[in-house]
């Protein structure tokens, strides 16, 4: 058999994915083993990847500078790019008594940069988000009582309406009115928005029955919300798994195929 | 019936799995809305235009990024569109696209479609640590942002990003028509706090992130996400029949509530990776609820007894 690189690649792989799964079995050396070679591969990987990638390109190179080289004229070096190695390792100073007050200075320009930007970075989240959850609930319109199809019936085929003067009525009819289903649609939505988040009203107590009821109501959004979510996680972990069982028994079996 | 052995049980699930792999079928859906417009989005762009992937998966959510990310390609690469792509998560995520991105390739070149090629059709940035520094400096100065990388050529020889014919005529990041992010983390949060003014922003996410990234999408703040397996399998079933486009029986196969048709595509793969999981993740979630089923049943069993004894 000739084995290729892509075959010993995949092998390891297939032997790697084995050890990590054997903890479902039990607790064991071989699941160690390969724990500790996957985070001693994964931190080994960033260091490289920081230098290589971002360190050297972006601060080496910019500090040292670059000579003619071909076409590329030469770059002179910035040295003031060298005063950022002594404020980056005042960071480590935290490990010293005497001077860990210093490693403060490169946490607050870190915290400084990240405040700054909090509140623009808090109304470009939630504000459009606010926006759109204030949804109209009153229909404009009976007639149709839902929205209007963009398709058309054409000798027992379903297509979209061909005419285009047509085509355009029904979309400007779609946008500028709010039909029955749409209204009862968007009705659903407010009232499970105000009362789920009446459910986080904590200031004052809530009495009387109506209040009681629609805070009852939103712990049940809530709590349907929340399982729709861990159904959806649920998925995603029963992917990795089949993507592995996938990886073993066709993938590896196919690289085998082609090495042999 | 509760005194079964777990490993019984993971067994069975590891059996129905690579049972169900060797089965792929493809299962009639209505593709989610999202997936619709992701797909729509990336349909409209204009032959040649310029895409900016932050690729933010490793190996550790496989089953869903990569299904996502090989789609991803099909897609950029059959519009003929040039795209940029880079980490601002993982340091292994570059190499991990670019293994796909080579697979993607030579099954094109194995199609006999075109041949993408780093420096003229694409460019590898590698991993750029802080997503939150990354995405807000790209969106201040991108050329700032991006300054001092080289790109390989198909020569062999590395030139500044800046010359190569993928961003030769982009000076800001609105030039770039379209920024897709691949992610199995908040990264996507980052990208829309700081850049979703600036450029038009899709999703690729996986089923834990799903839930937290669509109130994005109904808001209109991205333009499109595919969620979890589903929407790889909704990417591949969109690629087979378009929307509003494939007729079958009489009727479009796809529709959707606006006008018009999103055209499928028409040469290279369309189903793959997905078509191939999805029928699977059905065996695995039917074993689930038999098991719940079964689990529940047996314990409300064990009580009765246990209160005919008491």
């Amino acid at each position: 058999m000739n084995i290729s690189y892509d075959v010993i690649k995949i092998t390891a792989g297939v032997i790697a994915t084995i050890g990590l799964y054997s903890i479902l079995y039990k607790e064991n050396r071989f699941y160690r083993l390969f724990e500790h070679i996957f985070l001693g591969l994964a931190a080994g990987y960033t260091i490289v990847a920081t230098w290589k990638d971002t360190l050297y390109p972006q601060w080496w190179q910019k500090m040292m500078g670059q000579a003619a080289e071909g076409t590329n004229p030469a770059v002179p070096g910035y040295w003031v790019y060298a005063a950022l190695l002594p404020i980056g390792l005042l960071a480590y100073l935290v490990f010293n008594k005497k001077h860990n007050w210093m490693s403060k200075i490169p946490i607050g320009v870190i915290l400084g940069l990240w405040s700054g930007q909090q509140v623009q970075i808090w109304w470009n989240t939630w504000g459009p988000q606010i926006f759109s959850s204030m949804q109209p609930i009153i229909p404009t319109t009976f007639s149709p009582l839902s929205v209007p199809p963009t398709l058309e019936v054409v000798g027992g085929r379903v297509l979209p309406i061909a005419d285009p003067a047509r085509a355009a009525a029904v979309q400007q009819q779609i946008s500028n009115n709010l039909f029955v289903t749409q209204a009862l649609t968007n009705f659903i939505f407010v009232i499970t928005f105000l009362s789920a988040f009446s459910y986080f009203i904590f200031s004052f107590e809530l009495k009387g029955k109506l209040m009681t009821n629609v805070n009852k109501f939103g712990r049940w959004m809530l709590m349907i919300g929340f399982g729709a979510i861990f159904g959806s996680t649920v998925m995603a972990r029963f992917a990795l798994v089949i993507d592995r069982m996938a990886y073993i028994v066709i993938e590896w079996v196919q690289a085998l195929t082609r090495g042999a | 019936m509760q005194k079964v052995d777990r490993r019984i049980l993971y067994g069975i699930l590891v059996v129905a799995v690579c049972v169900g792999l060797f089965f792929p079928s493809t299962i009639r859906t209505d593709p989610d809305p999202s997936s619709k417009s992701f797909y729509a989005e990336i349909q409209k762009l204009q032959p040649g235009s310029t895409i900016i992937v932050q690729t933010d998966w490793t190996n550790s959510t496989r089953g869903e990024s990569l299904g996502h990310f090989e789609n991803l390609m099909r897609l950029v690469m059959n519009g003929d569109h040039k795209f940029i792509f880079y980490s601002a998560a993982d340091p292994a995520a570059p190499q991990v696209a670019r293994t796909v991105i080579a697979t993607i390739v030579a099954e094109r070149k194995a199609q006999g479609l075109k041949e993408y090629r780093v420096g003229e059709d694409y460019v590898d940035l590698g991993y750029f640590p802080n997503a939150e520094a990354t995405n807000t400096s790209m969106g201040a100065n991108l050329r700032a942002a991006w300054a001092g990388r080289r790109s390989k050529m198909p020569d062999g020889n590395e030139i500044d990003i800046f010359k190569t014919p993928v961003l030769s005529k982009v000076q800001r990041i609105e030039d770039c028509q379209m920024m897709i992010v691949v992610t199995a983390s908040q990264s996507i949060d980052i990208a829309v706090q700081r850049l979703a003014k600036k450029v038009p922003i899709s999703a690729l996410v996986t089923g834990v992130v799903g839930p937290t990234v669509l109130p994005f999408y109904q808001s209109g703040q991205i333009k499109g996400v595919a969620v979890g397996l589903k929407g790889v399998y909704d990417m591949e079933y969109l690629m087979e029949y378009g929307i509003n486009d494939t007729e079958i029986e009489g009727r479009k196969y796809v529709t959707w509530d606006k006008p018009g048709a999103v055209k499928k595509i028409e040469k290279g793969t369309r189903f793959a990776r997905g078509r191939q999981y999805y029928g699977t993740l059905h065996v695995a979630l039917t074993l689930l609820i038999l098991a719940v089923v079964m689990g529940n049943v047996a314990m409300f069993a064990a009580r009765r007894r246990k209160g005919d004894q008491v």
